[in-house]
C-alpha cells in the first residue's frame, strides 16, 4: 500500500514535467503554392499555431483558413467562399506524431517524418509528411513540404477555371517553438 | 503485487496519450473569430442600391449596366418586343479601390428622369466592417456622389431642364449603408439616403429623404437572389400637386438573380425604376409594377487586379 503511494506521489510530480516540456508556436508560417497552366497562385499565413510534445513525440497544427493572404484579393474571396468555404470550415487542422526514435530534447538537425490527420475543407485525410525538426538549446524548430490534392479534400474546381487553379497544391511549413505557457 | 504494476503500467501510459491529446486545447481560447465578415453581398450594388461592398485596394471593376423597356403596358408588349427594343438607362463606370476600403469611381450614363447625359464622381468609404464574433454586429459603409448633366439646356425656363447657370445641372446623394449577413446564406441592407437636387420642377422637392432595404439570399456558392426596394420620403403637397397634373411617384423595387463566375458578376433583374442612379431614381421613378411598367435590366462587374502589393 505504501509503495502504490509513492508511485502515485511521483507520477503526481511527473505529469506536470512532461506537460512542461510542451512547446508550442503562435506564428507558424505557411505557404501554399498552386501552379497552373495560365496561373501560379501563391498565399501565406503566418497565424498558424502549432505545438509539439518531444517526450510523446505529438504534433498539432491549426491555422485560420481567412488567414491566408494572397496577392490578388479578389482570388482571396473566390478562395474563402467559393473553394474553401471558410466560414464553414474555418481551420484546417493536423494532428499527429513525429516517427523514428530521434530524441527530440538534444540538439541538432534531424530529418523526420510525420503521420497523422489533415482536416481541410471539413475533410479528414491521413498524411505522412517528410520534414527537418532543428534543436537548439532545448528549443524546436520545424520545417515540411508537402502535397495535397485539392479533390482528396472535396474542393471542386470548376471546369472552367481548371487551366488556372492546380489539382496538387504545394505546402511550405515553418514554426519556431518556444516552451507553452499554461492556459 | 500484479495490481500494482497494473497500476503502475496504466498511470504511466495515461498521461502520455492525455497529453498528445490536449495538445489543441493549449489553443484553445484564440477559436474566437474576430476578423471582418467578408462577402456580404457579391459586388458594391445590390440592384439598384449599392452594397456594403467596396473593392479591394488596386482593383478596378469595369461595370456595364443596362436598364431595358416597359414589358408590359402601354409601352411595352410585343410591338417593342417586351421592351427590348427600348433602353431606359444604360451607365458605363470604371471604379476603383483606392484602399481596402475606399472606392473612387467615374461614370456615364444616359439618365433616365428630368434629366440625361448624367456624369457621376462617386465615393465609398467602408467605415465599420461586422465581425465574425460579433463584437461589430453590422457593417456600415458610407456613399456619396455628385452627378452632372451635359445634357442641352431647355428653352422653357418652367422646365426643370432650363439650366440658367452650371449648378442648376448638379445633384448628389449620401447614403449610409448598415449591413448584415445572418449565416452564410442572409445578407441583408437598410440604406438611410439623401438626394439633393440643385435645380427641379415645380412643387418638386430639392432634397429628400429615403429608405431602401435590400437582401441577399444565396442558395449556391454561385448564384443568389437579390432584392432592393426605396420608399422616398415626398411630401404630400408635391405628390398632391403632381398627382392633379397626371404624374404619380412610385418607390423602386428591384429583384433579380446574381450569377458569380470568378471575376465577373451578372445580376439579371426585374426593376420599374427606369434609371440607375440614385439621383434619378429615388426622386423621379413615375413607373410601377403593377402597370406592366417594370423592365429587364442587368449588371455586369469585371474585376480586373491591377495594384498587388
Amino acid at each position: 500500500m505504501k509503495r502504490i503511494f509513492i508511485i502515485i506521489a511521483f507520477l503526481g510530480l511527473a505529469i506536470p514535467a512532461a506537460a512542461q516540456n510542451v512547446q508550442s508556436c503562435r506564428s507558424v508560417r505557411l505557404r501554399f503554392f498552386s501552379s497552373a497552366p495560365l496561373e501560379d497562385i501563391e498565399a501565406m499565413s503566418t497565424q498558424g499555431v502549432s505545438a509539439i510534445n518531444p517526450a510523446t513525440r505529438a504534433i498539432y497544427f491549426k491555422v485560420p483558413i481567412t488567414s491566408f493572404q494572397f496577392k490578388k484579393k479578389l482570388m482571396q474571396e473566390h478562395f474563402n467562399e467559393n473553394y474553401l468555404e471558410s466560414d464553414k470550415f474555418p481551420y484546417a487542422e493536423f494532428k499527429g506524431r513525429v516517427l523514428g526514435t530521434t530524441d527530440l530534447t538534444k540538439d541538432g538537425t534531424w530529418p523526420v517524418e510525420a503521420e497523422g490527420d489533415l482536416q481541410i475543407h471539413g475533410v479528414t485525410k491521413s498524411y505522412r509528411v517528410s520534414g527537418t525538426i532543428t534543436i537548439a538549446g532545448g528549443n524546436l524548430a520545424a520545417e515540411a513540404k508537402f502535397k495535397v490534392r485539392v479533390a482528396d479534400h472535396n474542393i471542386k474546381i470548376p471546369s472552367l477555371v481548371i487551366k488556372n487553379i492546380a489539382e496538387v497544391v504545394e505546402v511550405t511549413m515553418s514554426a519556431q517553438y518556444q516552451p507553452a505557457v499554461k492556459p | 503485487m500484479l495490481h500494482l504494476r497494473l497500476l503502475t503500467a496504466l498511470l504511466l501510459t495515461a498521461p502520455a496519450a492525455m497529453a498528445q491529446d490536449d495538445l489543441g486545447a493549449i489553443f484553445g481560447k484564440d477559436s474566437v473569430r474576430r476578423d471582418p465578415v467578408t462577402s456580404t453581398f457579391k459586388s458594391t450594388r445590390i440592384i439598384n442600391g449599392q452594397s456594403n461592398e467596396t473593392l479591394a485596394r488596386g482593383d478596378l471593376d469595369f461595370r456595364v449596366a443596362h436598364r431595358f423597356g416597359d414589358i408590359g403596358g402601354s409601352g411595352g408588349g410585343s410591338s417593342t418586343f417586351f421592351g427590348l427594343d427600348n433602353s431606359t438607362d444604360i451607365r458605363i463606370a470604371f471604379e476603383y479601390g483606392i484602399t481596402d476600403r475606399l472606392t473612387a469611381g467615374l461614370s456615364r450614363s444616359k439618365g433616365n428622369g428630368n434629366f440625361s447625359q448624367m456624369w457621376e464622381v462617386l465615393g465609398k468609404f467602408k467605415l465599420l466592417q461586422q465581425t465574425h464574433d460579433n463584437r461589430v454586429p453590422v457593417g456600415i459603409t458610407l456613399f456619396a456622389n455628385a452627378v452632372v448633366s451635359s445634357m442641352k439646356s431647355s428653352p422653357d425656363q418652367a422646365d426643370p431642364n432650363y439650366f440658367a447657370k452650371f449648378s442648376d445641372r448638379g445633384s448628389a446623394v449620401a447614403q449610409l449603408v448598415i449591413s448584415r449577413k445572418f449565416g452564410e446564406m442572409v445578407s441583408l441592407a437598410l440604406l438611410p439616403s439623401f438626394v439633393h437636387r440643385n435645380r427641379v420642377g415645380f412643387k418638386d422637392m430639392n432634397n429628400m429623404f429615403a429608405m431602401g432595404l435590400g437582401g441577399r439570399l444565396r442558395f449556391s456558392k454561385r448564384v443568389a437572389l437579390v432584392a432592393d426596394y426605396f420608399y422616398s420620403f415626398r411630401d404630400e403637397e408635391s405628390k398632391d400637386y403632381y398627382e392633379s397634373r397626371g404624374t404619380k411617384f412610385y418607390n423602386s423595387l428591384g429583384v433579380g438573380v446574381e450569377i458569380e463566375t470568378g471575376g465577373h458578376v451578372f445580376h439579371l433583374n426585374f426593376t420599374n425604376a427606369t434609371a440607375i442612379l440614385e439621383n434619378q431614381f429615388i426622386p423621379e421613378t413615375v413607373s410601377t409594377w403593377t402597370h406592366g411598367q417594370f423592365r429587364w435590366g442587368f449588371n455586369i462587374s469585371r474585376r480586373f487586379s491591377l495594384g498587388g502589393r
